[in-house]
This record gives C-alpha cells, sequence and structure tokens, in this order.
C-alpha cells in the first residue's frame, strides 16, 4: 500500500467536503477517482497535497504520517500533482517552469545546467519540447496541461495526481492523454487520476473508486463500478437509474 | 542559464568607464548626480528583489534604509572604522527583516502591503521621537570631506545590486522567488519552500537597502534621524522601478537615471515639493498604461539591447 487515507474528514463552515473517508492507493497501479461535481475529489486531492488541513484522520505515505506537513515536504516525500484549471508560472518560459519542479522537488539541485536538461528532457518527452522559450502564458489550454504534468513529472514523484487533465480535449487528444499516462505508469509511477471523461477512466485505470458528497460508493473494477446503481445515481440522479435499467 | 560574455563585457566596459569619472572632471555638481543615480540603482535595486522577483510588494522599505543610516551613522562617528560601521548597518537591517519578516509574511495580499507599510511608519515616529537632533558631520570629517570616495562607494554599491540581482536571477533562488511570484500554490506543491524563500529574498533585499542607507549616512553632511525614514526611501525606489520595468534587470537603471534628471529639473522649475505630485501622477499613469515601465514599452516598439531577462513572447 503505498496511500493510505484513513477516516479522513473536511468541513468548510458547515459544509462537509470529506466525510471519514478511508481511501488506499496501491503502489503501481493507475487508480480513477470518479464523482460528480462537488463530491469532493479536488478537496481529497488538495488534502493529499498540503494545501488543506483535515479537520481529523489521517494519511500516510508508505506508512509515515504525513498528514501535518508542509506541502513542498510532501513534495520531496514524493507526491506531485496538477491543477484542474492549471496553475502555470505565467511570466516565466515553459522550460523555466519545469525547471522550478526539478530543482525543488525529490531529486533537488542548485546546478541551474542540470534543472536545465532534466526539464529539456521532460518536455521532449512530453512533447513541449519546440515551445521550450516561449513565455507560459503564451501556451494554449492543451500545452498548459501538458505543462502542468511535465513540471510535475520533474519533480520525480512517486505518487501523481491528476486533476481532469482530459477536460476539454478532442477525442484525439485524449487519446495521447491515455497514452502518455500509461507511460508515465510504466517509468515506475503510481497514478491517482480524477476524470469525468468516463472511456479515459475505462481505458487507463486498473481500479476504479467512486465518491460522492465527500463519502465513498463504490469501489472495483472500472467497468463494474461505472455500472453501479449509486454512481449512476448520483451523477445522473435517482430516476435515471430506473430508466437505464429498463 | 550561461554567462552572456557578450553582455558582462559591456557591464564590465560601463563599470570601467564609470570608474574613470572624478579623473575627468571634479564638478561638484556632476558628481553629485552621479552619486544620487547610483544611489538610487543600489536603492530601486533592492526593492526590485523583493517585490519584482519575489513578488512580495513591501512598503515598509524605508524602515531598512534608515536602519542601515542610522546604524552606520552612529557606529561610524561613534568610532568605528567606517566599513564595519557600513556592514553593521546592512546586518541590523537584515536582522531586523528577518525578526518581523516571519510574522509579516503571515499577512496575505493586501494585508502585508499595508502591514509593511505601518511598520515602518511606527519606526519613524519612535525615531522622531527618540532622536530629534540632527548629527552633524564633526569638524575633522568636514574638514577632509570630498565627494571623489563617496562617488566610488555609490558605484559600489550600484555594481553589487546589479550583480546581485543578475545572480539571482540565473539561480535557484530566482527560480524559488519568481515561482512565488506566479502562484504559491504551485510553487508549493513543485516543492519551494515558501516562507523561506520569502525569507531569503526579504533579507537580500534588506541588506542592500541597508547598505544604501549606510552609504548615505556618509554622504551627507547633516541627517535628521527621522528623516531618514521618510517614506520617500520607500516610495522612490517604487516609483523608479515601474517606471523602468519591474522584475528586470535594467529597469531601474533606466529608472533611476530618469527619476534623477526629472526631479533636478522639476525642483527647478516648480515651486516647493510640488515634484512629489509630478511623481505621483507619473506613476498612476505608468500603471494604468505601461504596467511593465518603459523597458516592455521599448521591447514592443524596437529593439534595444537590453540584459533581456523576460523571453520574447512568441505566437502571442
Amino acid at each position: 500500500m503505498m496511500l493510505e487515507m484513513e477516516s479522513l474528514s473536511k468541513s468548510f463552515g458547515g459544509l462537509i467536503a470529506i466525510n471519514r473517508l478511508d481511501l488506499d492507493v496501491y503502489a503501481g497501479e493507475i487508480l480513477g477517482l470518479i464523482g460528480p461535481n462537488g463530491s469532493g475529489k479536488t478537496t481529497l486531492f488538495n488534502l493529499i497535497s498540503g494545501l488543506f488541513k483535515p479537520d481529523s484522520g489521517k494519511i500516510k505515505l508508505n506508512g509515515i504520517d504525513i498528514t501535518h506537513l508542509s506541502s513542498h515536504k510532501i513534495c520531496r516525500m514524493g507526491i506531485a500533482r496538477t491543477f484542474q484549471l492549471t496553475k502555470p508560472f505565467a511570466q516565466m518560459t515553459t522550460l523555466e517552469n519545469v525547471m522550478v519542479g526539478k530543482a525543488f522537488g525529490c531529486a533537488p539541485t542548485w546546478s541551474m545546467r542540470e534543472a536545465k536538461e532534466e526539464a529539456e528532457k521532460i518536455l521532449k518527452f512530453i512533447g513541449l519540447g519546440e515551445k521550450s522559450m516561449w513565455r507560459a502564458s503564451s501556451l494554449g489550454v492543451v500545452e498548459r496541461k501538458r505543462l502542468e504534468i511535465a513540471r510535475a513529472l520533474a519533480t520525480k514523484p512517486k505518487l501523481l495526481l491528476l486533476d481532469e487533465m482530459m477536460a476539454g480535449l478532442t477525442p484525439t487528444e485524449v487519446e495521447e492523454a491515455m497514452m502518455l499516462v500509461k507511460k508515465i505508469r510504466d517509468s515506475g509511477i503510481t497514478l491517482v487520476v480524477v476524470e469525468h471523461v468516463m472511456e479515459a477512466i475505462l481505458g487507463i485505470s486498473d481500479r476504479v473508486v467512486a465518491i460522492n458528497a465527500g463519502e465513498k460508493i463504490a469501489e472495483g473494477a472500472p467497468q463494474n463500478v461505472v455500472c453501479e446503481k449509486k454512481v449512476i445515481e448520483a451523477y445522473l440522479g435517482e430516476e435515471a437509474y430506473t430508466d437505464f435499467e429498463s | 542559464m550561461p554567462y552572456n560574455w557578450k553582455r558582462v563585457s559591456i557591464f564590465g566596459g560601463i563599470i570601467a568607464l564609470s570608474a574613470l569619472l572624478p579623473l575627468f572632471t571634479t564638478r561638484s555638481d556632476i558628481l553629485t548626480w552621479s552619486c544620487l543615480t547610483l544611489q538610487y540603482i543600489l536603492l530601486s535595486q533592492s526593492w526590485n528583489i523583493i517585490a519584482g522577483c519575489a513578488g512580495q510588494v513591501n512598503l515598509g522599505h524605508a524602515a531598512f534604509f534608515g536602519l542601515g543610516a542610522l546604524t552606520t551613522r552612529y557606529f561610524w562617528l561613534g568610532g568605528l572604522p567606517f566599513p564595519i560601521a557600513l556592514l553593521s548597518g546592512a546586518v541590523i537591517a537584515t536582522l531586523f527583516a528577518l525578526l518581523i519578516g516571519i510574522p509579516a509574511f503571515r499577512l496575505r495580499g493586501i494585508y502585508f502591503v499595508i502591514g509593511t507599510l505601518v511598520l515602518a511608519e511606527i519606526l519613524k515616529v519612535v525615531i522622531d521621537t527618540r532622536f530629534p537632533v540632527a548629527s552633524v558631520l564633526p569638524a575633522e570629517i568636514l574638514a577632509t570631506y570630498s565627494l571623489v570616495p563617496r562617488y566610488y562607494l555609490n558605484l559600489m554599491g550600484a555594481v553589487l545590486a546589479m550583480i546581485s540581482v543578475y545572480f539571482i536571477s540565473h539561480s535557484k533562488l530566482g527560480l524559488g522567488m519568481m515561482a512565488i511570484r506566479e502562484d504559491e500554490d504551485a510553487a508549493k506543491t513543485s516543492g519551494v519552500g515558501i516562507l523561506q524563500y520569502k525569507l531569503i529574498a526579504f533579507a537580500i533585499s534588506t541588506f542592500l537597502a541597508g547598505f544604501a542607507g549606510g552609504i548615505f549616512a556618509f554622504y551627507m553632511v547633516a541627517i535628521q534621524p527621522g528623516y531618514v525614514f521618510s517614506p520617500v526611501w520607500t516610495f522612490d525606489p517604487v516609483v523608479i522601478v515601474y517606471i523602468g520595468g519591474i522584475g528586470t534587470l535594467i529597469g531601474p537603471v533606466i529608472g533611476s537615471v530618469f527619476f534623477v534628471l526629472l526631479k533636478q529639473w522639476l525642483s527647478l522649475h516648480l515651486p516647493g515639493g510640488l515634484h512629489l505630485a509630478v511623481f505621483g501622477v507619473l506613476f498612476i499613469l505608468v500603471v494604468l498604461y505601461m504596467p511593465d515601465g518603459f523597458i516592455e514599452a521599448i521591447r514592443r516598439y524596437g529593439k534595444i539591447i537590453t540584459f533581456g531577462e523576460k523571453p520574447p513572447m512568441q505566437g502571442g
């Protein structure tokens, strides 16, 4: 078990975002995380990466309690993430964006040459090699998503959290993204992927967990979970399941 | 980023020429003007580091200039060799910065801006009340007062500032600071220790500000202690940096030259403190219409040799 979340809870004022959630992530897998909007997926990512602190519960990485560690320490322990709405370092170049990940991540360095070489390698891997000297603010949406991933990969994570990277992609782009995710897993990184694009989830996940209103409602093989009554009801409402049945 | 030898040699050439200036003229007005310009280059670059590079708008910069100035002044006139007094001034400024930085950086956004402004004002009031009497250079020092060593001191300060900004922006320090400036959450989750790097930027910035204060203390014949804590020592560099180009290497240089020239000209032709009003209006215009300063405006409309740090914006 790589990442364990025990009885995790988080509220914002009166709103319960995560409700006593237990969730495990196994080393080497691609875990798909699905759920309707507002179900707590991004909050969960924020809790894992340390941007929020839970009200109660524990998060353990390979047995080590990381619940109350600061975000940059969590990154250095091997957890990287992307953001649903991309957060590039806009006024810096594409290359510099990725250099930050390399210089400050799990294999940190003070050598700018080393950071630059590593960043160029990763940009090539992800298909942004030609645009390394472009200012990040002039990249298109799809390129920005790739840049997020490149920057996260540069930190040399053991676990990568991808937050809706396929939103707004064309079917071809979704195919490419799915291949990229598999390539990343093949390089030895465990992945948790939040997605709404069901064919992507079905295509890449080893296992799927569905959450709604901050609670786990289903867990198992992808094709089973997406057909479960509770899951369909959560996405489409109760009547939809009856329609689906008939 | 490998060193650009062409730029380094141009920079070296400019310094060499500048070092020769006192050999070509003994006119005190030229030397004074040069001292002022160099002083503002140092002071504005020091603010550029915390605000342009790290994105933290510190409006209490005067506090560190003042602490450096007073510490240096009193140590020097108290008998310490001047170089030690100068270093002490900068160190005291930095220590104070680290002290208030830890609580101050808990404040976000506008609260940090106002918080630093308030801190500097409190310090000014305290100094004004406790040390109302002006410090005047004693006769033996006045007897040998010369602008030439002061010119070289200012030149050294300006060179130190330029080298600092250059090295920061080509190092991991710069990467960290700029990442914080751009997006703190993304920086955090990419491994950047936020408080740590804000404090580093603050320390370097305030060290240079204190250093500038110390040089000023050596330069001025008479100093009213409260004066070196006056908000002008914050807002002059702020205006200079924004006019020249915030976050750039050469912006503060252009801004300083422009500022000192304009200030001289205005104070000759306008009554009283009206030149401050002119700078206020200019500042507003720059922020509204030319937020990246002269540097960016020039780059957009023509080619120029700059120590370009902001990359060209291709395709969009």
